[in-house]
């Protein structure tokens, strides 16, 4: 049954899965520890919320419904912002000829490893292989050329929605680093550079917005380096993430400027006021389902999924409770009811509101699964709760219990919600924090990243010296895959040049190599 | 540059074939040269690309879907969602990716789509172990893991829905949305404790495919079951509703819901403890709606200037044009305002800065109202070029704003459907209802007309000549008594003569409609073998 593609130690997780959803009727709660094995934690929240399922083939997950939602919910926020500014939807074919792929050539270099080919229909071989799309650039940039033919025709603003497919050979995890995931790939054509060295920033702030505003998730925004740039772009600027738990930096969200390098390639041009062609100014951006993995692995703990508010598909669950066998038919009876009318009342104010009123289950055993599954705010309504007119509200990240009055509800609860949106960012943004280090010397730099920290340090910026770091910051006695999996000792990574520098790098040296350094740069271990 | 685009234009190039020459005329020729009623398939792609709904790629049968034909389908999608959301369905998402072992466990299932699914077999610069599937449809996905969640009969139903492409590597010829390799769709997949649920659900959602054919589209069609030979592979009764296109006399399958019965539940193993403490496998449904439905719009309602498309999917509803305030260029012919003789000798009394100022003044209440509007205040351009421009795209209302409609108040609205003109006064905010009231009506027109041909189209007969006539002959479809036998079934296509020309097609069973069905006569024959008795009424013809 499990396909031959699939990696042995995915089918170890594999197994876990089918394990973990056996126990579902009985064991509702997170067997593994997040400091202690973080990855085993981390795919058993996801499983046992809902979030995502294993599937047979290695790589590929289900999202599921509860996960599905959150998706939805960054879609209508991003889709918003990138209407403000007149991109439209369109879709592209999911399939890219040999030879439009292999146009660009830095492009299918940084691809072609990772590329799936589709080589056969039915029982029949195709004249030709068909590549499945790793990313869109040369399949919307043909009809590009084809569209601009004159001034008027830009700027031109695309978008689409879809999945995308990239075969990777490295240890598959849900939504980090899957063989199928979804994404939007926004792709702009502009008359000049300026234009197009706007839009890259407007976009880095539309996901920094939907990072820290929406998922509650801290990040750094900042430029790649030569190495760690898109393939193709003439640079590429990031959100990046940080998970503690790990001591890993992970890319949230990048949006590059492709410059002229595309437009040359593909002929997108428009005929200048000498009858030179003028090639048009690129830039393209994506955001994907991977910022999902992010915003589960950095609010989450030992209960379950932690959902931040805004996006919880049910952002209040209602349990009723105290009810015993000496509770009255009558009372029982006008408990439930209570919980629906607040439901309806709720939901009018736009709340995303449901009521637990299942009757096989213990209030005890609700309050675990709504743990579990991540539900902001508990709300307990007994005996007590019809005549006191307050609720018990009990808050998932800080575990905190208060008294609502039931009167104005609404307003306390919208209010509710937006604390503990601040409160989850302000508490990720700490630990963030505390796990950032400025270095100025190689000696303490290594230690730094032992100490699951992030590293700014003042960086020369040449590649070679990008080489040397990530070589010498490495543990080389560590097996790689354990090491992959567990305690990371990679070596570290250049995750950006932050925008927001901590000092003037000016007069200072290289951290590693001693050369004049030009800026301060954040390296770390990473996903 | 002049070189660059003579080699863009005439490199050889499998782009796009066939309509190649459409694109290079791009800039020069915007009309549609085919008749839609002498050569329907030239018009029909012209249609698609003139009017940036769709463009072809480099990959036979795979296009781009244009902003202008997305929106199409942005908003069906929008429709869709908040009904299926209505009925407690849950959106998720499974994998592109369907392993050999899932595909193959269902057998009728899998004859009825080996041969036209994609396999990948590489990756990178290895073969994979074993070649893994493109999804055709979801069913072997999905189910699996229906087996896995679904333990007790508290978990029924499950209802689940997804929005994505599937691949059909069909080696027929490709047509535009209406025969794609790949095409977008939603398939939602349904579960339930019994088989009266998975029946009624299917019926409704069958329902809800016609309302968004007639109230977002306004295609008629008509809803019916398919015959045994015409049914998805794998379920016991598929349900349909046809749309049917005149010019090509031809019918066409515009969604389907499908009964699955247990048919997949006990192949996938999808069991569940019942209230009782028994066990059972679940009864299934599922169902589907695609972009073809985009394709049958816009065939339905086309004409010789281009698309007509229904005000509730157009992306703009309305179009504001300033009259008289294009500059005159002589590289674009002499000036003509508009092709409407009531507009000739117009005296510009009024200066253009202000008609193009109550133009974006209007605009922006319209907007206000919900009505999706674009003014059109160029200057490159004449009025006439502009009309024909926003014509070709099918944009629903035009509103013409010049010196004479300034000065008296008055604003002229021209219809796309029937070139229509109505003056409407912009006094209070009784513009905005005309305008909302303007663009209903041309709904219930469009409607309408879409149903008043498909009624035309349908012709009762009882032997196998008349009906040849009418699908043949007449071009419409034969509505006959029919036996619904298999073996009956499996002979028309032997019997029907095929069309030369413009695709051909066998004559075979649309679909025994739902509606107008009356008990039969005692010891009425099959029309078709003429030996059988008759069960049903069944509509047949010729198909896409």
């Amino acid at each position: 049954m499990t396909s031959a593609t699939s990696s042995n130690t995915d089918r170890a997780t594999s197994k876990v899965a089918v394990t973990g959803s056996a126990m579902k009727e009985t064991k509702l709660g997170i067997g593994a520890q997040k400091e202690d094995d973080f990855p085993t934690w981390y795919t058993q929240v996801l499983l046992r919320s809902e979030m995502m399922d294993y599937y047979d083939v290695s790589g590929c997950y289900i999202l599921r419904p509860w996960c599905f939602k959150i998706w939805k919910q960054i879609q209508a926020f991003l889709g918003e912002r990138f209407e403000s500014i007149d991109v439209e939807d369109a879709y592209f074919p999911l399939f890219i000829s040999q030879s439009a792929l292999q146009k660009e050539k830095d492009h299918v270099e940084g691809f072609a490893p990772e590329v799936a080919w589709v080589t056969r229909s039915g029982g029949t071989d195709l004249p030709e292989p068909i590549a499945v799309r790793p990313t869109s650039e040369t399949v919307m940039y043909p009809a590009y050329a084809k569209w601009i033919q004159s001034h008027r025709d830009l700027p031109l603003k695309m978008n689409q929605w879809c999945n995308v497919v990239r075969w990777e050979f490295k240890h598959p995890q849900p939504f980090l680093r899957s063989r199928e995931f979804l994404w939007q790939e926004g792709h702009t054509c502009f008359n000049t550079k300026m234009e197009a060295d706007q839009e890259v920033l407007q976009v880095l702030e539309f996901y920094r917005q939907t990072y820290e505003d929406l998922l509650a998730v801290p990040v750094i925004k900042g430029m790649k380096s030569e190495n760690e740039k898109f393939a193709g772009a003439l640079y590429t600027t990031t959100v990046e993430g940080f998970i503690p738990a790990v001591g890993r930096g992970i890319q949230g969200a990048t949006s590059h400027c492709l410059g002229q390098n595309f437009s040359k390639m593909f002929k997108i041009a428009v005929e200048g006021k000498d009858g030179e062609p003028e090639y048009a100014w690129q830039n393209s951006w994506g955001f994907t389902t991977r910022s999902i993995g992010v915003m589960v692995m950095t609010h989450s703990d030992n209960n379950g999924l932690v959902l931040p508010p805004r996006v919880a598909s049910v952002q209040v669950v209602i349990v009723p409770v105290g009810i015993t066998a000496k509770t009255g038919a009558e009372e029982e009876e006008r408990i439930y009811a209570k919980c629906n009318e607040l439901v309806e009342q709720l939901a009018a104010a736009g709340i995303r509101t449901k009521a637990d009123l299942r009757d096989n289950v213990t209030p005890g055993w609700k309050f675990n699964q709504w743990e579990l599954k991540g539900v902001p705010v508990r709300l307990e309504i007994g005996p007590k709760e019809l005549t006191s007119g307050q609720v018990r509200a009990c808050i998932r990240f800080s575990s905190e219990k208060r008294q609502l009055s039931l009167e104005g509800i609404n307003s306390a609860a919208k209010a509710l919600l937006d604390e503990i949106h601040e409160g989850m960012f302000a508490k990720a943004k700490a630990a963030r924090d505390a796990s950032m280090r400025v270095v100025e010397r190689w000696d303490d730099f290594t230690p730094a990243l032992d100490a699951k920290c992030m590293v700014l340090a003042p960086w020369c910026q040449s590649g070679a010296c990008e080489d040397a770091i990530k070589e010498k910051s490495a543990h080389k006695a560590v097996d790689g895959a354990a090491a992959d999996a567990r305690a990371p000792a990679m070596g570290a990574k250049t995750l950006c040049i932050p925008f927001e520098q901590p000092a003037k790098a000016e007069g200072k040296s290289c951290v590693q190599c001693g050369a004049s350094a030009k800026t301060y740069c954040l390296f770390g271990r990473s996903y | 540059m002049r070189s660059l685009i003579r080699q863009r234009f005439h490199a050889p190039s499998r782009l796009h074939s066939g309509v190649v020459a459409g694109a290079a005329r791009k800039r020069s020729n915007l009309s549609i040269t085919a008749s839609k009623r002498e050569s329907l398939s030239e018009w029909y792609t012209q249609c698609l690309v003139k009017a940036e709904i769709l463009d072809y790629t480099d990959i036979s049968g795979c296009y781009i879907l244009r902003p202008a034909g997305m929106a199409i389908w942005n908003q069906l999608q929008e429709y869709l969602r908040a009904q299926l959301h209505k009925r407690g369905v849950q959106d998720a998402y499974f994998p592109l990716l369907i392993s050999q072992a899932a595909l193959e466990r269902e057998q009728a299932h899998l004859a009825g789509f080996s041969p036209e699914v994609a396999w990948v077999t590489k990756a990178g610069h290895a073969d994979l172990s074993a070649p893994l599937a493109i999804r055709p449809t979801s069913e072997t996905a999905m189910y699996p893991a229906y087996s896995r969640w679904i333990r007790s009969w508290r978990d029924l139903p499950l209802r689940l829905n997804q929005w994505c492409s599937v691949v059909r590597w069909e080696f027929r010829n490709p047509t535009p949305l209406i025969r794609s390799r790949e095409f977008l769709w939603q398939e939602g997949h349904s579960a339930f404790a019994t088989a009266q649920e998975a029946d009624l659900e299917a019926c409704d959602i069958l329902c809800l495919y016609q309302r968004t054919y007639e109230q977002m589209l306004a295609v008629a069609v008509i809803p019916g079951v398919k015959s045994e030979g015409e049914r998805f592979a794998g379920a016991s009764t598929t349900l349909t509703v046809e749309a049917f296109i005149p010019e090509a006399g031809r019918a066409i399958q515009g969604a389907t819901a499908h009964v699955l019965g247990q048919n997949f539940s006990r192949i996938f193993d999808i069991r569940f403890e019942t209230a009782d403490g028994g066990q059972d496998w679940a009864w299934q449904s599922s169902w589907g709606f695609t972009t073809r439905a985009l394709g049958v719009a816009l065939m339905q309602h086309g004409d010789d200037r281009g698309a007509v498309l229904a005000p509730p999917v157009a992306q703009t509803q309305v179009v504001i044009i300033p009259i008289g305030c294009t500059k005159h260029d002589p590289s674009q012919g002499p000036v003509e305002e508009g092709h409407d003789p009531a507009r000739v000798g117009e005296a510009p009394s009024v200066a253009p800065g202000q008609i193009v100022a109550y133009s974006h003044d209007l605009a922006g209440r319209l907007r206000d109202a919900g009505i999706r509007c674009v003014v059109d205040a160029s200057e490159q351009h004449s009025t006439g070029w502009k009309f024909n421009q926003w014509e070709l795209r099918g944009v629903p209302l035009r509103i013409e704003v010049g010196p004479r409609e300034i000065s008296s108040g008055h604003l002229t609205t021209v219809r796309r459907l029937d070139g229509r003109r109505d003056r409407v006064h912009d006094q209070g905010g009784k513009l905005i209802s005309k305008v909302r009231e303007g663009l209903d009506h041309i709904h219930r027109d469009m409607l309408a007309r879409s149903r008043d041909r498909l009624v035309a189209h349908q012709k009762k007969c009882s032997t196998w000549t008349e009906l040849v006539d009418i699908v043949e002959g007449e071009g419409s479809m034969a509505l006959i008594p029919w036996c619904e036998q298999m073996v009956c079934e499996m002979g028309v296509g032997d019997r029907g003569r095929t069309m030369l020309g413009e695709g051909g097609g066998k004559i075979k069973c649309l679909c025994i409609p739902l509606e107008g069905q009356e008990p039969l006569s005692p010891g009425t024959k099959c029309a078709v073998c003429g030996e059988r008795p008759a069960r049903r009424m069944a509509l047949f013809g010729r198909s896409f």
